[in-house]
């Protein structure tokens, strides 16, 4: 027990040796600290070694010492550090703890002149957005979108009924195969979900209001398509491992990561990707990566001018790339997208629409906590999707003390 | 604790011939002594005591692991056990955890023990059954998890295939919400090598002669396990259960791995069907960002099994007989 608790204990002791690397020294010749994930790939590595060198060589007098840790670990190792006192300069921050460590002054607020807002994409630049200021900078994003097999779904649907239609027949057709993988009322399927409410013009908040907004009708419209999807996908089927790739579900909503872990072990499945359907407005939820300035980090100008470094025209799109995202940087985005190839054309579309979180620091416990389970209460068909979202919002309003 | 012991060794020496030797050693040896337990002191006080205490402290603040700490009181107490909005899912993450510790253990001794029978019984290879029987444990948990995933799988799953031959329809075990926890207890009861290692040891120290006497008298085998073996066993029995509920109600390696599968956050399974009381409190430590609340529940739990065990030594038969 004792154990149990000394882990929990914020890892405090833990960090002392973490801090070795993490805090930046000082000295008359500058040092940056940025820590960043894991390299996904040894080609990642390189592109990353490359940019350090070339900020290095561009800023005479500055070292810029990178610190990698793998991905699953960072938040934690990051909320430690910053526990004990030994920040980084800069960093990566996963897109929905901006809010809440701008709100606690973890993190510093962008001052005016560092970059043009108009050289980023909005969605992306959004994710950094707190009370109308800018906490951070993006330095790629990325989407979900439509996967689908190409022998089961010919033309790939555009709208929620023609996706219904398509799931029908895919199913009718072959009842051992699920129209599609409909995501489940987890933490994964709430991040999903909110892109399905946009794509019928519903917003999750009104933050200037204070409003929950996902029990109105757009939203449980939204939730509606899913439990009508379970009908012709069957979980039994669909919880199998890897199922649209086994070529037991028609299509499935997914990111550029799986394309190439696809075509790597199933080889042989003909499939490809197209935006999300949607009933009124063409939308999808946003991900990817931030990374932001650290109100206790020395040397902020510089901070500042190495995240600009990774998100201008030149770099931007080997960073993000590096990073397993696609670029934020407008132009980059368009000079280099056919480099990218046919899969990626439908995320670099899908991402033109892609919307953020709502900015709330408790974002993420609601999404686990309440969206999720109001999700799966539908889904299970243990209650209607109008009663379980209304549930929900009553319970998200006690949480963030809004009336209703 | 160990500090007594090693200083009163001078004391009682074996070897007056070196002692006599050596004048001044008693305070010599306090000090080799010292020496030799600072390693596992400072390892103690650094990484045992001073957490648990500063957890403690932090029990009674909210804190998010990057603001100064605020003192609350006992608000964070108060909250989880009563305020129901603010953590939906504690007391379904003490029914869950209370679920598994209920089928787990039993389900590991009865596994330990019959393995261990076995064992016991047979006269060659039992050496490579035990190290069969025993690889469960030191594999590595991602690939537990990666195995047991395959295994449950509702289309492919040998689980399924198994019991397709007795007629039973297949089962979607890891998304149906009330099959989680008896398919969560399976593989613990598969894990089960150390408890069956500890059984071993146990029918080991049954001394031959009162089986021999069992046996002349004409106890058939099942008499024999249910008026000898067994009793004799009772101590061994009484140690793997009490480590067994303590180490069930802190189960979180197992669900991690089971429903973190492919990049996916870890909420919990179908309905929170599996979210464990350690589970619950590790999202709140370092996903949502009540460090403080995580400290309380840490504190609760550890007072519940601190009550569970002392139910235990009380209630128990711990005696062979």
């Amino acid at each position: 027990m004792i154990r149990r608790v000394a882990g929990a204990a914020a890892g405090v002791a833990l960090v002392a040796g973490l801090s070795a690397c993490g805090g930046s020294s000082g000295g008359d010749s500058k040092t940056l600290t940025f820590w960043m994930y894991q390299d996904r790939t040894p080609q990642a590595g390189q592109v990353v070694e490359k940019l350090r060198s070339g900020f290095e060589k561009a800023n005479p007098g500055v070292s810029l010492k990178i610190v990698k840790i793998p991905k699953d670990d960072y938040n934690t190792k990051l909320g430690s550090a910053i526990a004990s006192g030994s920040v980084p300069d800069v960093g990566i921050l996963d897109q929905p703890l901006v809010a809440r460590y701008a709100l606690d002054g973890t993190i510093a607020a962008l001052p005016a002149g560092v970059i043009d807002e108009k050289t980023y994409y909005q969605g992306a630049l959004d994710t950094n957005r707190v009370n109308d200021k800018l906490y951070g900078l993006p330095v790629d994003h990325t989407c979900v979108a439509l996967f689908y097999n190409k022998t089961l779904v010919p033309t790939p649907p555009k709208t929620w009924d023609e996706l219904l239609a398509t799931s029908e027949k895919v199913h009718a057709d072959n009842p051992k195969v699920a129209g599609m993988v409909v995501p489940k009322g987890d933490g994964y399927g709430a991040w999903m979900w909110p892109g399905v409410v946009a794509g019928n013009g519903g917003q999750m908040v009104d933050l200037k209001s204070k409003k929950i907004l996902w029990d109105q009708p757009p939203a449980v419209a939204a939730l509606q398509l899913w439990v009508d999807l379970m009908k012709s996908s069957p979980r039994e089927i669909t919880d199998s491992d890897q199922a649209f790739a086994n070529g037991l579900a028609g299509m499935m909503i997914s990111g550029p990561w799986d394309v190439a872990t696809i075509k790597d072990q199933f080889p042989d499945l003909q499939f490809s990707v197209a935006p999300l359907p949607y009933k009124t407005t063409p939308a999808g939820n946003i991900g990817g990566e931030d990374a932001v300035v650290f109100s206790k980090g020395k040397n902020a100008d510089l901070a500042w001018k190495w995240l600009a470094f990774l998100g201008n025209s030149t770099n931007n799109t080997e960073f993000a790339q590096a990073m397993g995202g696609f670029p934020v940087n407008v132009a980059a985005a368009e000079r280099d997208a056919s480099t990218f190839g046919a899969d990626q054309a439908a995320f670099l579309e899908q991402l033109k629409v892609a919307q953020s979180r709502p900015p709330l620091p408790q974002w993420i416990q609601i999404n686990d906590e309440v969206i999720a389970p109001a999700l799966e209460a539908a889904l299970s068909g243990k209650s209607t999707a109008q009663q379980a979202l209304t549930d929900a919002a009553g319970k998200a309003r006690a949480l963030l003390g809004w009336t209703a | 604790m160990v500090s007594p012991v090693l200083a009163d060794k001078p004391t009682a020496t074996t070897e007056p011939g070196r002692h006599s030797r050596r004048p001044g050693r008693g305070r010599r040896d306090h000090l080799v002594a010292w020496l030799l337990i600072t390693p596992a002191l400072i390892y103690f006080v650094g990484f045992l005591l001073y957490p648990a205490l500063a957890a403690l402290y932090y029990s009674f603040t909210d804190w998010n692991l990057r603001t100064t700490p605020d003192w609350v009181g006992l608000a964070n107490y108060k909250d989880l056990l009563f305020d129901d909005a603010k953590y939906p899912h504690f007391w379904q993450s003490i029914k869950v955890t209370l679920q598994y510790t209920i089928i787990a253990v039993p389900l590991t001794m009865v596994a330990a023990l019959v393995q261990a029978l076995l064992i016991n019984a047979i006269r060659r290879g039992s050496n490579l059954f035990r190290l069969l029987l025993f690889l469960p444990v030191v594999t590595a948990e991602a690939a537990v998890g990666a195995i047991w995933r395959w295994l449950y799988d509702p289309q492919y799953g040998l689980v399924n295939a198994v019991i397709g031959l007795v007629g039973i329809p297949k089962q979607n075990w890891l998304n149906t919400p009330e099959l989680v926890i008896p398919a969560l207890a399976f593989i613990a009861a598969w894990q089960c090598g150390i408890s069956m290692i500890i059984y071993l040891a146990g029918l080991k120290g049954i001394p031959s002669s009162i089986t021999e006497a069992a046996i002349i008298d004409g106890a058939n085998p099942w008499q024999r396990f249910r008026r000898v073996t067994f009793p004799m066993l009772r101590p061994t029995t009484f140690y793997l259960l009490v480590t067994g509920v303590i180490a069930a109600l802190q189960v979180f390696g197992l669900v991690y791995v089971i429903f973190s599968g492919r990049g996916q956050s870890v909420t919990g399974g179908p309905e929170q069907s599996g979210l464990t009381y350690v589970l619950h409190l590790y999202l709140y430590a370092f996903r949502y960002d009540a460090m403080g609340a995580a400290c309380a529940m840490s504190f609760i739990l550890f007072v519940f099994i601190m009550i569970i065990t002392v139910l235990q030594f009380k209630f128990v038969k711990q005696e062979a007989s």
